[in-house]
């Protein structure tokens, strides 16, 4: 029985190639990309789910009253970690984590490590698998763990237990011994490292260790089993009190409003399973997994369109084969056996088109992970619990898709089905819902690309505010200090024309091939109120170099030698100070005793990334701290030259380094990472429900047609013109198009505006995006149905009448 | 008696009034009959034949066949019934184009949960007793209409029947064909099968043994 079924139905899927092929390669599409699209889903949903005790581990953060509400701070003072777990009951684990690049010297060879210095409870909160040596190697000052791959770089080999390593820290060599060698950190890991030292150690311990009011660092914690978090989070607030006494203070002198328990400060755990995915927003975190969860939905309306593609076609298809049904319930089929049949020929399909999507997916599985910037393989996706997932909603489709025809189809009366008269029940209003939902997921995400699109164009192209096309920043990653790198390639580079300024600062705009981004903010008291400004150590030309407006006074001046004192700020840290006319008037930055003088103000300028507002600054001069990025501005006549040049002087100073420079606007772009991957995501979700929409309409519009023939040739011949014909077919899908615009584009908007309300600069939304996108699917619909549509109005009508 | 009719009736609604299809049918079937029914279109022909195959319902009177009462018989039932009993041929003999003629044969006995050596057995007897050896792997398009139509006697004979409903068996067929079928037809009476045919051409109702003449749904 089964062997005929299969054979009857692979022969009729034979007979009508052309749509088995068009239904195959749609399903294939839809399956291949549901399943790299739910790889990448996965992957990122899986992130840090490697740790086993994961899910009680706590990212200590202080939530601080301002006047202008709250505000967050996840880093910490260095004493923190050690009076909390000494003065709070409840700590049963602590570790401080400080993230850094160190130089790692061994023999002639020098390598930039990713360190992270971290205290004896890491290794039992966190389960980063170990290869070979002690399992505690943090537990000795001078002990390292190296990860395989960084052993590898450094040693050749991972036989390195007990080899003596230098670090550069504090800018002198210290002797360290590798006690372990890590396997290389999982793909999903949210913490990165090479090497990880005992916190102790850090350049800046011995300077921090007891100071209450720098920060630098992040807490992790995990309580003791009967401790609850918010138990904890109270029992710390004395504790709080009491060492932050002083800013508490000036918080409370400022204006704050305490909380609602009338605290200035709480101590506040975050989980770590949510932190991979928390931004912080207006004085909150905010955990949002929405990213992985839309490319989750993409891969199900894909496959949603497919499904609809398939049933829709079965549906019309199956008009061929009444007689069939018929015939074999006359001979003593009966619904089971009916529905068995068509059921079996659809699983068919499915599992070949599964097979092929599977195929496709490892084809192009390699693509697709340059595309969307994910390190999702098989290896890291395919687990027991993925494939049973996997396996449940490929029979759920099969259910569903394959077994709505096969029911229909089943309950056909024997006798109509034997003259070929069908009257399934609502039949068509079906197809229409399906087709009004598929139309509806096209406009959606191609409106949604366009929206997308829009704002990252209007991202790219907004004047921030500096020169961000001649423009070129370089990271000072060597060996010498920043000030003294700088001041050498001004000697080297003084000469060149088509250099036109250089200028130094202590952070980059945008971010750079080097992948840091940093920002600092300081509170001081200015007219007994608590102001804060974001700081930037600059040197001269800062203001020429990257052509920022000067408003009123003046920029550093080498004649003047007061200006290691002097302070420009911008219009925002005006608005700040609440001054009408700060020029000339002293602020006391670092403490009371050292007052700097305003000297200029600056137009504002976006240093940060667009989603967020400008926020005031103050530019010092570098003598107060070392420079890390030399910005150079050239001239445009031939860049490339210019460029080779400033490499070969990099190289000649700093030998070991790497020449990571590169030109603003190249930053900047490199700051919409997020923003591209999602337009990938979202326009590639397009295009390709498109291709499978426009695989079903070519379907649905030809047996449409042919259904019609006669209808046609009657209408031809009482006079009817190819015009009116080819509207008359093309009527009914445009009302579909139509009603899917009208029904989801409420939805669409509410959506983009919502995702634009992330930005502090965003395009105005216009109705324009969506109803592009409406003019693109019904353009794409007719083209797809004309293909049927216009033979059909162009047939002699003789012809298709007698074919009746 | 195979089957009996009792004042059956079976009409439409149109327009707010009955239409009949049958009227007050009274008929009786013995085992060996040969019969006919004749009549102009719509006249109810197919209908009866259909009432009868137990493929259309009917909306008053009664039905025996072998003893059971089939108007109070469920939908499962009277299937069983039909598919033990009789065998049906079409005009347009409504063979599936997919399966080969072996295929074809092979059918019904798959959804009577016939054992593979027996179908084989069964087939193999069917092709040779039409002669139709030679062409088992031909698909139905690749036969003349005679030959198509011999494929679907023997399709509805090879379950043994006891009943064979015809409906116009030879209305697509040239006279010499529609001759060679009807040959066959009265062969297989002889040897003990109940038919009942309809068909428009008199010549065919002389190889019947009884004619039952139709108009307007009622027997004249």
């Amino acid at each position: 029985m089964f062997k005929n079924y299969i054979k009857i139905a692979w022969r009729n899927l034979w007979k009508n190639k052309g749509f088995t092929i068009l239904n195959s390669i749609g399903l294939s599409i839809a399956f291949g990309v549901a399943i790299v699209l739910s790889m990448t889903a996965f992957f990122e949903l899986s992130y840090d789910d490697f740790h086993e005790e994961g899910d009680s581990i706590y990212q200590v953060y202080a939530k601080w009253q301002i006047p202008e509400g709250s505000d967050i701070q996840t880093s910490q003072p260095m004493p923190l970690a050690i009076a909390l777990k000494d003065e709070v009951p409840g700590v049963q684990r602590i570790s401080r984590y400080l993230d850094g690049k160190t130089l790692l010297i061994y023999n002639e060879k020098e390598l930039t490590a990713d360190m992270s210095w971290v205290d004896p409870d890491f290794f039992e909160l966190f389960s980063f698998p170990i290869e070979k040596g002690n399992d505690n190697p943090v537990n000795d000052k001078n002990a390292l763990a190296i990860t395989n791959s960084m052993a590898n770089r450094t040693f050749g080999s991972t036989d390195v237990i007990g080899k003596t390593i230098n670090l550069l820290i504090n800018g002198k060599k210290e002797p360290f011994t590798i006690a372990t060698v890590l396997k290389d950190i999982p793909d999903n890991s949210s913490m990165e490292f090479e090497i990880l030292g005992n916190f102790k150690s850090s350049p800046r311990y011995k300077r921090l260790k007891d100071q209450w009011d720098h920060s630098n660092h992040i807490v992790y914690v995990q309580l003791q089993d009967e401790i609850s978090v918010p138990q904890f989070e109270k029992s710390t607030q004395s504790f709080a009190n009491l060492h932050f006494k002083e800013n508490i203070e000036d918080t409370k002198r400022d204006g704050a409003s305490p909380n609602e328990n009338g605290q200035y400060l709480q101590l506040k755990l975050h989980p770590f399973k949510d932190l991979y995915f928390t931004n912080s927003k207006l004085g909150n975190l905010v955990v949002s997994r929405a990213l992985p969860y839309i490319v989750l939905g993409i891969a199900f309306l894909l496959l949603f369109i497919a499904c609809v593609n398939f049933i829709n076609m079965s549906i019309a298809k199956s008009n061929t084969r009444l007689q069939e049904i018929g015939m074999r319930k006359t001979l003593g089929g009966t619904k089971k056996h009916v529905f068995l049949q068509f059921w079996c020929e659809s699983i068919l399909i499915f599992i070949a088109t599964l097979g092929f999507g599977i195929l496709l997916s490892i084809l192009f599985l390699d693509e697709f992970k340059t595309l969307f910037n994910t390190g999702a393989t098989f290896n890291n996706t395919v687990s027991f619990l993925s494939i049973i997932v996997f396996a449940l909603v490929f029979f759920l489709i099969t259910g569903v898709a394959g077994g709505y025809p096969a029911l229909l189809l089943s309950k056909l009366g024997t006798l109509q089905a034997l003259k070929g008269k069908i009257q399934i029940n609502g039949r068509d209003k079906v197809r229409d819902i399906l087709m009004i939902t598929q139309f509806a997921i096209v406009i959606l995400l191609v409106s949604g690309s366009f929206v997308l699109w829009g704002q990252l164009q209007y991202m790219r192209t907004k004047d921030l505010g500096y020169n961000k096309e001649y423009v070129m920043s370089l990271p000072l990653n060597g060996k010498k200090d920043g000030n003294k790198a700088i001041k050498l390639l001004r000697e080297e580079l003084k000469d060149q024309s088509d250099i036109i300024s250089i200028t130094a600062s202590d952070n980059n705009l945008g971010r750079g091939k080097d992948g840091s981004r940093y920002s600092s903010s300081l509170g001081f008291d200015y007219k007994n109120r608590q102001v804060s400004t974001n700081m930037l150590i600059v040197d001269y030309d800062y203001i020429k170099t990257l052509d920022i407006k000067l408003l009123s006074g003046r920029s550093f001046d080498r004649s003047f030698a007061s200006d290691s004192l002097s302070v420009i700020i911008n219009e925002a840290m005006v608005k700040e100070l609440e001054e009408t006319d700060p020029i000339g008037k002293q602020l006391a930055v670092i403490n009371d005793s050292i007052r700097h003088t305003v000297v200029g103000v600056i137009k504002n300028f976006n240093f940060e990334k667009l989603d967020r507002a400008i926020e005031p600054m103050s530019l010092f001069m570098s003598n107060q701290k070392n420079v890390r990025y030399a910005y150079f501005k050239i001239s445009n006549a031939d860049i490339s030259t210019t460029v080779d040049k400033i490499e070969k002087v990099w190289k000649s100073l700093e030998p070991n380094a790497e020449f990571m420079g590169s030109f603003l606007d190249e930053n900047i772009d490199r700051t919409l990472r997020r923003e591209k991957t999602m337009i990938t995501i979202i326009t590639s979700g397009s295009v390709i429900a498109i291709i499978l929409s426009c695989i079903g309409l070519l379907a649905i519009s030809l047996l449409v047609v042919n259904k019609r023939t006669k209808e046609i040739g009657v209408r031809k011949v009482v006079g009817a013109s190819v015009t009116s014909l080819i509207l008359l077919l093309a009527k009914d899908f445009v009302k579909l198009v139509v009603i899917a615009f009208v029904l989801i584009v409420p939805i669409a908007w509410w959506y983009s505006d919502r995702w634009l309300q992330e930005y502090s600069y965003r395009m105005e939304l216009s109705i324009w995006f969506f109803l592009a996108a409406g003019i693109l699917a019904l353009g794409i619909a007719l083209a797809t149905i004309s293909f049927g549509t216009i033979r059909a109005a162009l047939q002699n009508p003789v012809k298709s009448l007698r074919t009746e | 008696m195979l089957l009996q009719l009792n004042k059956v009736s079976k009409w439409v609604q149109s327009g707010g009034q009955k239409v009949y299809l049958l009227k007050n049918i009274d008929l009786w079937v013995h085992e060996g009959d040969f019969i006919s029914i004749m009549g102009p279109s719509g006249s109810g022909k197919s209908t009866l034949l259909n009432v009868i195959g137990m493929l259309d319902s009917f909306d008053e009177g009664e039905y025996t066949f072998l003893e059971d009462p089939v108007h109070t018989l469920k939908e499962k039932h009277r299937s069983n019934l039909y598919k033990q009993y009789i065998g049906f041929v079409f005009q347009s003999y409504h063979l599936i184009d997919e399966l080969t003629v072996k295929e074809n044969l092979e059918m019904p006995l798959l959804y009577k949960k016939y054992g593979g050596s027996e179908r084989k057995a069964l087939v193999a007897d069917m092709l040779d007793r039409f002669n139709i050896v030679g062409k088992k792997d031909l698909f139905p398009a690749q036969l003349s209409g005679g030959q198509q139509q011999l494929v679907g006697i023997a399709r509805a004979l090879i379950a043994n029947p006891k009943l064979i409903l015809a409906d116009e068996p030879t209305g697509n067929l040239n006279s010499k064909q529609g001759e060679e079928i009807m040959e066959i037809f009265s062969g297989l009476n002889k040897e003990g099968v109940t038919i009942i045919q309809v068909t428009h051409s008199e010549k065919n109702t002389s190889y019947g043994s009884r004619i039952i003449n139709l108009l307007d749904g009622g027997i004249v």
